[in-house]
């Protein structure tokens, strides 16, 4: 069934669809409408969830902490200052190995106050030991929850589901919402390997020494190694039972480019026409859109530049002091190699800017008038 | 399991931190600085009763309905109870620490209502069998004599009691209005003094005829003769026709309940003596007009007596002193002076101070002084020594004389009968001492409930059992987060027009209901009631309960001195102290 929908409603579906058992969430624009409608649906009696009120964001997260371990399935949703909120509980999270999905909505971090898009507040959490997976419209949200779950569940990590604010928060598409027991055949019910249970009692996140603490952090590695093999399973499946899929990372236009843009998010559906322009105009350009951040997928990444001379990178956030996240990542995914395209670093579209066609064009054709970039960070769309 | 699992690296570890045995072979006992141990202290209730019992205690078992258990722990200390949980003045309630948060318990009506409890049981006093230990004399069967009698006869002691009156129970027959105190209640209490095997020899008065050298055969003397003497006013007219003394007046109407008054009679005094007098004559259907020198605030009687008798009809008159008393036809005329309050004085009261030419007069048809009472000591023997109006006698109670002790109030300007009670029951516990030859001041600081002055029959016979850190649990000490706040249970009152018609008892006893009810508001101050707060907080497990009521033990294999249980013992029942390394 096609619904014209929203990407927070898409988010609402997907969790509906996933029979979470617990959610907990406090509300913050522009998430907000996520958990008003999933809240409406558990008041209402239409879904059996628990939800549970909360006083913060790291509340929420302590509280589905308590549940996962519980053995149940759990979600939550916020944005900026309230994922900067939840963060020593994000660590917990992981370190526990609890397969929660969390929705975070793009959003700048203030100040100054700003409530549109940027990537700053998840990309602020990169090294919490979450799986981060970027969506470009509102059916790979909805998407991406459903697989989220048999990701999370399977290699137990849990994972973030990223969506820019407005531009798919509070914009409507057509989503083609999958069956129920279609979606119970492709996600099975939650079956932890320990959980608490009153017959059978445990200490659950007991210290440890520096004689183990190291080798539980290898284990986490380890997991996140597992991920790519694991979430090329899990799509697979999914693709073949709903006749989509996305991939850790996407190439699109023409084979053997010389430049390729790299985007995340919503600017990926914007670069798709200003490729396809570009080599109309006899530009040799591909684009590739990176979905998956953590764990970051080298060597797909690795793969689909092989032959490229420039990447044109476009960071909708900023490490300051060093530049675009996705740019460093980037920079140390290639440095091992012989063969290593110039990174063309770009900054661009902070606080929900518009990036628009003509600045990502400025961008690629900088990439092509220059051999080298000139800054560490190239501003795109700076007033000066 | 008993011993640390050791994993050989990632390939034997679980993918969490997670427990897969106990951790009993942690002895984290090791890591404490500060050592917790169970230890009672003294409740501010026991350490401000002067006849000492173990309030908390007899509290603790209503609470548990163990209604013979709490008897047991009252007749331990108190051969009285149903007379003071009726007429003492509980000094214990106003020390009480729930006073500082709502209302102090009522400890004198759960007294009373244990006390009436094991009367309509019949409960009765074990007599202790074996031989007797040696012969006393008590003279004056008063509340300090009877309870020195009485914890002499369960020290098995062959105790003989003399009373000048015709009837045993000193003041507490001949002072206290029936109102206050039933008879049969005394009687009954009385009764079980004698069951013990003391006996009571009436109607034999020491001076006139008989001297103190006639109880040569005794071992010891306890001597409690009371102040029965009413003091004088120093007036002119005050030894004239029908100028009463309070107590004479009071003495008259307890033992016949009858006898020919005036209408109008005016009491000069505001204590106890004079409340009770006035509210006696307002019950034999007469007029009572009490004339007070100082104000209300500074009137030595106890506020509830006040209150009850300004209810039922007596008026009292205040910054009033007469300065003669005279005869006009058959009417009584006094004049007086107005006063006004000066400076405090000596005993923290404003002072009344003459208003110069301020006379005016008052008529009555008779006139009753209670203004105070002197002992008698003509029958004294030499050598035991007096000074401002009452005899000398060491911290044990002994005089001058070897063998001769005193109490109650021909030694104390405290007359109450809770003092008298501990002071008969302290000169019992130093005559035991005394007749077996041991240091009685150093066994009285071994039994002393708090910092004293009162006393523990039960450490002094059961040295080993329930022993208890003098320090005082102040309010400051307690955690009140487990309290609710709660209203006082109240004894209810006869009707004013029903009460001044006779010499029925005004207020009547608790419920077994409204009793258990105020028992539990009791916070149990310094001593465990099991309340478990210890054992839920205890982050360690470490706190043990056995099974057996107050066992808890901590367990020191594992207690890390955190001080969670200290903190969150509602009631200072645990101490600390350093751990010695």
């Amino acid at each position: 069934m096609k619904k014209v929908i929203t990407g927070n409603q898409a988010v609402a579906y997907g969790v509906i669809l996933s029979r979470v058992d617990v959610i907990s969430a406090y509300p913050i624009t522009p998430q907000t409408t996520i958990v008003e409608e999933l809240s409406e649906l558990v008041a209402s009696g239409r879904s059996k969830t628990i939800f549970l009120k909360v006083e913060s964001e790291h509340s929420a997260m302590a509280a589905l902490i308590g549940a996962s371990t519980g053995g149940v399935r759990c979600f939550t949703a916020t944005s900026s200052h309230g994922l900067a909120y939840m963060h020593e509980m994000l660590h917990w999270a992981s370190g526990a190995r609890l397969p929660i999905v969390l929705v975070n909505v793009n959003r700048a971090i203030g100040p100054p106050w700003n409530i549109w898009s940027d990537q700053s507040d998840s990309l602020s959490q990169r090294d919490t030991g979450w799986i981060q997976l970027y969506c470009e419209n509102n059916q790979e949200v909805l998407d991406t929850v459903l697989q989220a779950y048999r990701i999370a569940e399977s290699v137990k990590l849990p994972v973030m589901v990223v969506l820019d604010a407005y531009v798919l928060s509070h914009t409507s598409e057509a989503v083609e919402i999958p069956a129920m027991e279609e979606v119970d055949q492709f996600l099975p019910p939650f079956c932890p390997e320990y959980l608490i249970d009153t017959q059978e009692p445990r200490a659950f996140s007991t210290i440890a020494t520096p004689e183990s603490f190291l080798e539980f952090r290898y284990k986490t590695q380890e997991a996140m190694e597992q991920v790519p093999e694991v979430a090329r399973r899990v799509e697979g499946e999914f693709r073949s039972r709903f006749g989509r899929g996305y991939g850790a990372i996407e190439r699109y236009g023409k084979d053997g480019a010389e430049i390729l843009l790299m985007t995340s998010g919503t600017v990926t559906s914007t670069s798709r026409i200003v490729i396809q322009k570009l080599i109309g105009n006899e530009y040799s350009v591909a684009g590739i859109k990176i979905k998956r951040f953590r764990p970051f997928p080298f060597e797909e990444i690795r793969e689909a530049i092989q032959g490229a001379k420039k990447l044109v990178v476009i960071d909708r956030n900023l490490s300051a002091g060093v530049g675009g996240i996705f740019a460093q990542e980037l920079r140390a995914s290639l440095y091992s190699r012989e063969e290593r395209p110039q990174v063309f670093g770009f900054i661009s579209g902070l606080g929900g800017r518009d990036i628009t066609p003509e600045l990502i064009e400025e961008a690629v054709q900088y990439a092509v008038e220059h051999d080298r970039p000139e800054e560490e960070i190239l501003w795109l769309g700076l007033k000066k | 399991m008993t011993e640390q699992i050791v994993f050989k690296g990632v390939s034997d570890m679980p993918t969490i931190s997670i427990s897969f045995g106990n951790m009993d072979w942690n002895k984290t006992g090791a890591w404490r600085s500060q050592r917790p141990f169970y230890e009672d202290k003294t409740p501010p209730c026991s350490a401000a009763c002067p006849v000492g019992n173990d309030i908390v205690a007899f509290i603790q078992k209503i609470t548990e309905g163990d209604l013979e258990g709490s008897w047991n722990v009252i007749k331990e200390e108190n051969p009285f109870p149903g007379v003071c949980g009726r007429v003492c003045f509980h000094p214990c309630e106003a020390k009480c620490n729930r006073g500082n948060y709502d209302e102090a318990i009522a400890i004198h009506a759960l007294e009373r209502f244990v006390a009436d409890l094991a009367s309509n049981l019949n409960e009765k006093i074990e007599k202790g069998s074996g031989a007797k230990k040696g012969k006393i004399a008590i003279v004056g069967s008063g509340p300090a004599g009877l309870s020195c009698a009485y914890h002499l006869a369960r020290l098995q002691y062959d105790v003989t009691v003399f009373e000048s009156s015709s009837s045993a129970g000193g003041m507490l027959r001949m002072g206290i209005p029936s109102y206050r105190l039933p008879r049969d209640v005394l009687d009954q209490e009385i009764s079980r003094i004698v069951a013990l095997g003391v006996e009571i020899r009436t109607g034999i008065a020491f001076g006139k005829k008989l001297s103190l050298d006639g109880l040569r055969d005794y071992q010891a003397i306890f001597i409690a003769s009371g102040a029965h003497q009413s003091r004088s006013l120093q007036i002119p007219g005050e030894k004239g026709k029908d100028v009463l003394s309070g107590l004479g007046l009071l003495r008259k109407i307890n033992l016949a309940k009858k006898g020919k008054l005036d209408n109008r009679i005016a009491i000069i005094g505001g204590g106890n003596t004079a409340v009770d007098v006035a509210r006696s004559i307002i019950r034999m259907g007469k007029k009572a007009t009490i004339l007070y020198r100082r104000s209300k605030e500074e009137m030595p009687a106890f506020e509830d007596e006040i209150a009850e008798a300004i209810e039922e009809g007596v008026k009292i008159r205040y910054l009033v002193n007469p300065i003669r008393i005279q005869q006009k036809d058959s009417l009584k005329r006094l004049e007086c002076l107005r006063m006004e309050l000066g400076e405090k004085d000596e005993t923290g009261r404003r002072r009344p101070v003459l208003v110069p030419n301020s006379n005016f007069f008052i008529e009555a048809d008779s006139v009753a002084i209670a203004a105070g009472e002197e002992i008698e000591v003509s029958f004294l023997p030499k050598g035991v020594e007096r000074k401002e109006g009452i005899v000398l006698t060491r911290r044990d109670g002994s005089t001058g004389i070897k063998g001769i002790f005193a109490g109650g109030d021909l030694t104390s300007t405290q007359r109450t009968v809770a003092h008298a009670i501990g002071s008969g029951k302290k000169a019992a516990l130093a005559i035991d001492c005394y007749l077996k030859g041991k240091d009685s001041e150093e066994a009285i600081r071994e039994i002393l409930i708090g910092d004293g002055p009162s006393l523990s029959t039960f450490r002094y016979l059961h040295p080993e059992e329930r022993k208890m850190n003098p320090h005082v649990v102040a309010f400051e000490e307690l955690n009140t987060d487990y309290f609710e706040p709660s209203k006082r249970q109240k004894e209810s009152k006869g009707l004013v027009k029903k009460r001044i018609r006779g010499f029925e008892e005004v207020t009547s006893t608790l419920t077994e209901e409204c009793a258990v009810k105020e028992a539990e508001r009791c916070f149990s101050c310094g001593t465990c009631n099991e309340c478990e707060n210890c054992y839920v907080f205890c982050p360690d497990t470490s706190v043990i309960k056995t099974g057996e009521m107050f066992s808890h033990q901590v367990d020191y294999d594992f207690c890390k001195g955190c001080g969670i249980c200290l903190s969150e013992c509602p009631r200072g029942a645990i101490s600390f102290k350093e751990e010695a390394r």
